[in-house]
């Protein structure tokens, strides 16, 4: 299964202003169709206990209302810009590729359902509602959350005023559309596949522009059951210690924006030792949600742990965009909000797959890794590190290629 | 030859000051002998030994086990050093963080095996889920202060080198204090009590007592359990005398409550917490000589290696100090006793509150030899009502 996000970040504004109610059809078909995927994903399942593979027309069915409701998920958190047809057949801008249906585990196939259940969860941190796909339709109008639903709502009035949806937004809906589609098909036996949520792997060459804070990620993958079992104790005295840190680290920022206000640059020495500050919440967060292994030294010093966050020395500053940081960063703590919702579920999850089998999953750890990249990103902007707005896109690193699109698409923007 | 004069002097200024903390207030009783079956009951008594009895063999066994389990650490535990990114004292925190880890595990079945005895006599109210993952949480509280100790032990080990112990020892007072003071001010759940006539013979305790000023809180507790149960805490403005509500659910006579009023109060005035802390600070000096004395060999307290063994070095210090420990803290209990017959004179009422002890509680009455130097920090229920019948003689005499 594979996500192929064609689309060119152009919206009409009036379809956008409009995009819930004109979604509404879809919403009321996306019910009816999910009822009969749902009656019908009983008869594969059994079809693949008795048989070990689902029927070919059952599966084409299936595999059009995974990609339907791909598309309507889309279209609604605004990943995409055209109206989507009602059959999932057509081609659309954020849309996935399914292959035939193929020989399944039949123990795996018995407890499907069971099974998915950690992949549901995740996703309903991605994609809200809409996640437990979509199936429920109308349903998911009344219900909120969710990362794909949190950039939808921002990047509705972004697209109203810009009349384009920006990128890491969209980045951030696909890659939620993209996992919800894999939850559904696991759980609809679409595939065997189960659903990986590593940023990047679903994307075609997914990458971050460059940015003066980014994310190294040096860890393994073993977690020491003992570690495991006494990560929140054991982060007690972090957070603690982050906590008394605090105090100092407002003060400094305060006198840090008065000092970039008058001269266009934040001082050396309160640069260092706020980046300092925003390392060091990264390394704990780090250790707390399950996403780095070690435990964490107690001053974040740049390089001394696996899952680092390197900033880069102070730069030039607009004053006006210092002066109303605070206001400029509002949409981002909304995006962060989301995240942190995200972060939490990668830490229950990691958790319990941490200690039953003494390793973290790689894509529950890169997920929350991008989380914490995100964390750090804003919270540098806020503390003036950065004039740099943080990037929504779940991705942890930046490609060459990547970054020379990004710059032709900012080019064409200007 | 310097640092034979520096132990033996040392030596003498601990002596001096055990002795000058030891003064009390007590006359010199000679406590009659007290028929626990006649006081308190036959039944009681039987019943409260049975009870006991299953709670030392769980205490004897979980003492065994820790020590064990602190020694295979000992030996092993440094492995988990690379587990960390912390640089040395960060790694040593993460050692002894861990190490307490695992003696909470290794002694879960039999904290799980005494509240079991707890609850089905009626004397814990707490339910298994919720008490392990609370004690799980508490445990951060733990690492906290594991934390700190290392901290300023490690940091002193490396500046200091092999004479760390000496204003490691004040260093903990220090803190032990600065604790004390500010525990009134983070306890939460508190309330004033409702009940003026209660106020109103603390307020005129307090006055006979010459701690007028110290206020008076209720703790709800009996959801949890029906023990009884008060303390005093804080030091100076931050003084507190705290009741659990189990004491005023109608238990206890109003004159009862009187005597345990006046036994706090008895605390603050004598300046126990002040005291408690001074040979905290005593007790600390030699423990900390031990500390550095064993983990010499791995290259002193500076060296996060030697955090497992400090581990089970503390551990086995505190069993071998915990009779002294009980020695002291009855002492204080004593005195505090003593000012709550003179403030109330009501012997009476005394007996009759610490009968009322042996059954809410299940207090073993007169418990064995072994136990009562190791586990005891207060005097027995017997010794006390002693006092209380040695009070009343004493002031009956012309």
């Amino acid at each position: 299964m594979r996500l192929v996000v064609t689309d060119d970040l152009a919206r009409h504004r009036l379809t956008v202003f409009f995009r819930l109610l004109l979604a509404l059809p879809h919403l009321v078909w996306l019910t009816l169709f999910g009822l009969a995927a749902s009656t019908l994903a009983f008869v594969v399942w059994l079809a693949v206990l008795f048989e070990g593979t689902p029927p070919r027309t059952l599966h084409g069915f299936l595999v059009s209302y995974v990609r339907y409701s791909t598309h309507v998920t889309a279209y609604l958190c605004l990943a995409a810009g055209p109206y989507p047809g009602f059959t999932g057949s057509s081609d659309y801008p954020v849309d996935v590729e399914i292959g035939p249906p193929i020989r399944q585990g039949r123990l795996g196939a018995a407890f499907r359902l069971v099974l998915a259940i950690p992949a549901f969860l995740l996703s309903s941190t991605l994609a809200g509602s809409v996640a437990l796909g979509a199936g429920f339709g109308v349903a998911s109008l009344f219900l909120v959350g969710g990362l794909a639903i949190t950039v939808g709502f921002l990047g509705w009035f972004a697209a109203l005023v810009l009349g384009r949806m920006p990128r890491g937004m969209r980045d951030a809906g696909a890659y939620a559309c993209g996992y919800a589609a894999q939850v559904t098909s696991y759980a609809f036996l679409v595939t065997d596949q189960y659903p990986d949520s590593t940023p990047g792997r679903l994307l075609r060459a997914p990458a971050l522009p460059s940015h003066p804070v980014t994310i190294r990620v040096d860890d393994g993958l073993r977690r020491p059951r003992l570690l495991v079992a006494f990560r929140l104790p054991l982060a007690i005295p972090h957070f603690f210690w982050l906590a008394l840190w605090l105090v100092p680290a407002t003060l400094a920022a305060l006198v840090g924006w008065l000092v970039t206000l008058v001269r266009g640059r934040m001082p050396s020495p309160l640069h260092r030792f706020l980046a300092a500050y925003v390392r060091y919440a990264a390394h704990v967060t780090a250790f707390a949600y399950m996403v780095g292994r070690p435990f964490p030294g107690f001053v974040g010093r740049e390089g001394s742990y696996p899952i680092d966050t390197p900033i880069e020395p102070p730069g030039r500053q607009h004053r006006l965009g210092v002066l109303v940081r605070i206001v400029l960063a509002l949409p981002s703590l909304v995006v962060y909000q989301a995240y942190a919702i995200v972060l939490y579920a990668v830490a229950v999850l990691g958790w319990f797959a941490s200690l039953a089998t003494g390793r973290m999953p790689s894509g529950v750890r890169d997920l929350g890794a991008a989380a914490i990249r995100y964390q750090s990103q804003l919270g540098a902007y806020l503390l003036l590190l950065t004039p740099r707005y943080p990037d929504s896109s779940p991705v942890l690193a930046g490609s060459p290629e990547r970054e020379a699109e990004h710059a032709a698409e900012a080019a064409l923007a200007a | 030859m310097m640092r034979s004069i520096a132990y033996v002097g040392v030596a003498a200024v601990w002596a001096v000051c055990a002795w000058v903390l030891a003064g009390s207030v007590v006359p010199d009783l000679s406590l009659p002998g007290v028929d626990v079956d006649a006081v308190f009951g036959r039944e009681l008594v039987d019943r409260a030994e049975g009870y006991e009895r299953f709670l030392y063999v769980v205490w004897f066994l979980a003492q065994v086990v820790l020590i064990a389990t602190l020694a295979v650490y000992a030996r092993y535990g440094a492995r988990f050093a690379k587990e960390s990114a912390a640089g040395p004292i960060g790694t040593g925190m993460l050692l002894g963080m861990l190490g307490l880890a695992i003696v909470w595990l290794t002694l879960l079945p039999f904290s799980i095996a005494a509240l079991w005895w707890e609850r089905r006599h009626d004397v814990s109210e707490v339910g298994y889920l919720e008490w392990i993952f609370g004690d799980w949480l508490a445990l951060g509280g733990t690492f906290i202060a594991v934390c700190l100790a290392l901290l300023v032990v490690m940091a002193l080990a490396r500046w200091l080198g092999s004479w760390w112990w000496i204003p490691g020892a004040v260093v903990f007072s220090a803190i032990a204090l600065a604790l004390v003071f500010v525990g009134p001010y983070l306890t939460t759940g508190l309330e004033r009590t409702a009940d003026q006539e209660l106020q109103q013979t603390y307020d005129r305790y307090g006055r006979a007592q010459g701690v007028d000023d110290i206020p008076l809180r209720v703790e709800e507790v009996s959801g949890d359990t029906s023990q009884a149960n008060a303390y005093a805490f804080g030091v100076g403005p931050s003084a507190r005398i705290v009741l659990w509500d189990t004491l005023l659910d109608g238990r206890f006579s109003d004159e009862e409550v009187n005597v345990v009023l006046a036994h706090e109060l008895g605390h603050h005035s004598s300046d126990h917490l002040l005291e408690a802390i001074a040979w905290f600070g005593l007790f600390a000096l030699p423990g900390s000589l031990a500390l550095m004395a064993a983990t010499r060999r791995r290259g002193g307290m500076g060296e996060p290696a030697a955090v497992p063994i400090a581990l089970l070095v503390t551990a086995v210090v505190q069993l071998a100090l915990a009779p002294a420990q009980n020695v002291v803290s009855r002492h204080m209990e004593r005195e505090a006793d003593w000012k709550a017959l003179e403030t109330t004179r009501d012997p009476g009422a005394a007996r009759g509150l610490f009968e009322e002890f042996s059954s809410t509680s299940l207090g073993d009455p007169s418990p064995p030899r072994w136990a009562y130097l190791f586990l005891q920090s207060h005097p027995t229920l017997a010794q006390r009502v002693a006092m209380a019948d040695a009070w009343e003689t004493r002031t009956a005499r012309p």
